[in-house]
């Protein structure tokens, strides 16, 4: 699995951005590049900062040919080569989002459609594989005949640069409110990108979820995974609030928050293996640019979280036999979940009244029985008291394959144990 | 022109029903909601404090609900749909309980339905996604359930039908059980040719819709001609309130926040010809005694002004 963040890069001036990328250890970034949709005559009043017409209409003109899509490659030439020369990677490219005014249509779809081809051409360059390129925001009745010409005329470009275009669910608006729009629905983005690929004759054409809009939108998200599966090439990880569609730093929106366990559940069950990219730039944006280095770098260790979460699987199977420290709740949640596809060979526990009794089937040692283990033998802490526990380990000269386990995110719950806590309640 | 229905929760009182099913005729309405789960509070059963209601044998219960049937009739009011107690299963509640909430209440419940001669009984489906880690397994348990009384369906020419539910995670809404139009679908039609009955159908909840931002149009389209009944209900998107449609806004141009003209659209893509039923209880607790019968009138012009848009 593959780590990014969002693009906190000013393509003008990269070289900050940069550096606080790399001070953080990010791997990897998401650019979304942005582009300037022209603006009607009636759009042209009120521009910022200049209150007569002529100056609205000379900056309207201005940020038309500066913001233009064919300077898309251009503008990000400069990122691009600093983000080589910093060995940073680019995950993938996205077209910007865009709402239009529905007598605009024609100049909105070549738009964007000249957005995406000249990212997919950016991607080249940058040598990603990716470029997210969200549905055309149309009405229900015309959004799979519109969006499937838009994309099947993007199947050659993207053939020829050897880049995948990847879906994304979207939002949409009614009344104030935001409500499922275009492959919010998983059944519906499954669907089209089936249909997309058959139609271009391989495959072109995959999936980017966004967490925040399907937390918007009060998907079940574990469903939506399951139901995409294999189509899922990215992910991006972020909080969005029930109003409007931001980007939180996960776990920070405490009044409103993202299923998580369905995340990670589904993620697992798909055995997911993409782009895992977190974007906070909302959360970012709220704080003072002094304190920003120290946000991307929690950041960074939220994502990774993140990573080892869904693939704690794969931690298991890296070792051909196993035991594990704890003889509790944790232990417990490890025997139903693990216990069959991993047996371990015993468990430990402090407490020495246990030494020598069974646990979930498990017999209870010391943690002296540490000592003899195997080299290919993975010791698994099952024990909120992580740290104390590898330092002890440590200091009993036990310091190869210690791994952390652990049961916020598990496949199912213990029922009976749930079953306690509700009626504690 | 559809006709009109709303729930009898807070209107039909049991001392003299008739008095209500009046109330309701005055309003314009032709069918009612029997509101079963009135009879044994949800909030009573999470707290495993059961009124024991549904203990009376079956004879007991018809003679109880007698003068209800009896006033219904005599006013002209169909009950059209029933609501059975719910849940129906407790997650960390007693063996007994569960298993009196599946044993006695159901079938009590279809029993009464059978009684009111009422063709549809809306149910909650098991809500376990989060213990038992996925919606299928959490399906496979309503399933199971429903094999329970889908016999007694079939023998009493009833439609059990399934609702749209919503969760909640930390305060957040989300997606409960069958939200999904396309599985619910399969599932409706996988059971009806099993049962070679139309045993299962399925209740729109636009409110509960609405707390999750469903496409009204989408959802109601893919159900098509398995969408049987309604409960009609606004809210503000974050709570579930069972207010009355078109009652929210959200933004300063003060249109309504929810989806009205999807709900339409939808309901003639699909030549729906089932009651307009509103789930509306609330709204009358929350007006004074004396503007009971407005609103209900108020909530009726609602209706009507559906049926119209509806029908083209």
């Amino acid at each position: 699995m593959n780590i990014s963040c969002q693009s906190i890069i000013n393509p003008e001036r990269p070289v900050q951005g940069i550096i606080d990328i790399r001070r953080a250890e990010f791997e990897g970034v998401f650019l979304r590049v942005s582009a300037h949709f022209p603006k009607s005559g009636s759009m042209q009043e009120g521009g910022s900062g200049c209150s007569d017409a002529s100056c609205n209409k000379s900056r309207e003109e201005w940020l038309r040919k500066k913001y233009s899509p064919e300077t898309i490659v251009e503008r990000y030439e400069e990122t691009i080569e600093k983000c080589k020369e910093s060995n940073i990677r680019i995950s993938a490219v996205s077209t910007p989002g865009l709402a239009y005014k529905v007598d605009e249509e024609k100049k909105y779809v070549a738009f964007m459609r000249k957005c995406a081809v000249e990212g997919i051409r950016l991607c080249s360059q940058a040598g990603c594989n990716y470029m997210v390129v969200p549905p055309l925001r149309m009405e229900n009745e015309r959004a799979w005949e519109s969006n499937r010409e838009f994309y099947l005329t993007l199947a050659e470009t993207a053939r020829e640069y050897g880049v995948r275009i990847l879906l994304k669910n979207q939002e949409k608006e009614t009344g104030g409110r935001f409500v499922r729009g275009i492959c919010a629905e998983s059944f519906q983005a499954a669907e089209w990108i089936d249909r997309l690929n058959a139609e271009a004759g391989e495959e072109v054409f995959g999936f980017c979820l966004d967490i925040g809009i399907c937390s918007l939108c009060g998907n079940d998200i574990h469903e939506f995974i399951s139901e995409l599966g294999q189509r899922i090439r990215m992910v991006v990880l972020k909080d969005c609030s029930w109003q409007r569609e931001t980007a939180l730093l996960p776990f920070t929106c405490v009044d409103s928050g993202t299923d998580w366990l369905g995340v990670i559940r589904g993620l697992r069950d798909v055995e997911f293996d993409g782009e895992l990219v977190i974007d906070f730039s909302g959360t970012m944006r709220a704080f003072s640019p002094l304190l920003r280095p120290a946000l991307y770098k929690l950041a960074k260790e939220t994502v990774k979280y993140f990573s080892w979460q869904i693939g704690l699987e794969q931690g298991m199977k890296k070792y051909k036999k196993l035991v594990l420290f704890g003889a509790g709740n944790m232990c417990r949640n490890y025997m139903k979940n693990y216990g069959e596809k991993y047996p371990p060979l015993f468990t430990c526990d402090n407490n020495s009244k246990l030494w020598g009794t069974e646990f979930c089937g498990l017999e209870v040692k010391s943690p002296e029985a540490l000592k003899n283990l195997p080299e290919d033998c993975g010791i698994f802490i099952c024990n909120i008291y992580y740290r104390e526990i590898e330092e002890q380990l440590r200091a009993m000269g036990v310091e190869r394959n210690i791994e952390y386990f652990n049961d916020e995110y598990m496949q199912s719950f213990d029922f009976n144990r749930l079953d306690i806590m509700a009626r504690e309640q | 022109m559809l006709r009109l229905g709303v729930q009898t929760n807070n209107v039909i009182e049991d001392n003299c029903p008739q008095d209500g099913f009046a109330i309701l005729k005055r309003a314009g309405f032709s069918c009612a909601d029997f509101s079963l789960n009135g009879y044994l509070k949800n909030t009573d059963v999470y707290k495993s404090d059961i009124n024991h209601f549904f203990s009376q044998s079956v004879q007991d219960l018809e003679a109880f609900f007698g003068s209800h049937k009896q006033g219904a009739a005599e006013e002209g009011i169909l009950i059209s749909q029933m609501h059975m107690p719910y849940p129906i299963y407790v997650p960390g509640g007693d063996k007994e309980l569960n298993d009196y909430l599946r044993e006695v209440v159901a079938p009590k419940s279809m029993a009464l339905c059978s009684f009111f001669q009422c063709t549809y009984i809306v149910i909650h489906s098991y809500k376990l996604a989060l213990y038992l880690g996925s919606e299928r397994r959490e399906w496979e348990q309503t399933e199971q359930f429903l094999d329970t009384i889908l016999p007694m369906a079939k023998e009493m020419g009833i439609t059990i039908c399934i609702e749209n539910l919503y969760d909640s995670v930390r305060g957040h809404l989300i997606e409960g059980p069958c939200c999904n139009a396309v599985k619910a679908a399969e599932r409706i039609d996988r059971i009806n040719d099993k049962y070679h009955a139309e045993v299962l159908g399925f209740c729109f909840d636009t409110g509960h819709a609405n707390l999750i931002g469903i496409d009204f149009e989408d959802f109601i389209t893919t159900l098509g001609h398995r969408l049987k009944v309604l409960h009609i209900h606004d809210n503000d998107g974050r709570q579930d309130l069972h207010q009355i449609p078109f009652t929210f806004t959200a933004t300063r141009e003060n249109k309504s926040s929810t989806d009205w003209d999807g709900f339409i659209r939808g309901l003639r893509n699909i030549q729906y010809n089932g009651v307009l039923n509103f789930e509306t209880a609330p709204v009358l607790s929350a007006f004074p005694e004396g503007m009971k019968e407005a609103a209900l009138g108020f909530i009726a012009q609602i209706g009507h002004y559906f049926a119209e848009q509806i029908d083209g």
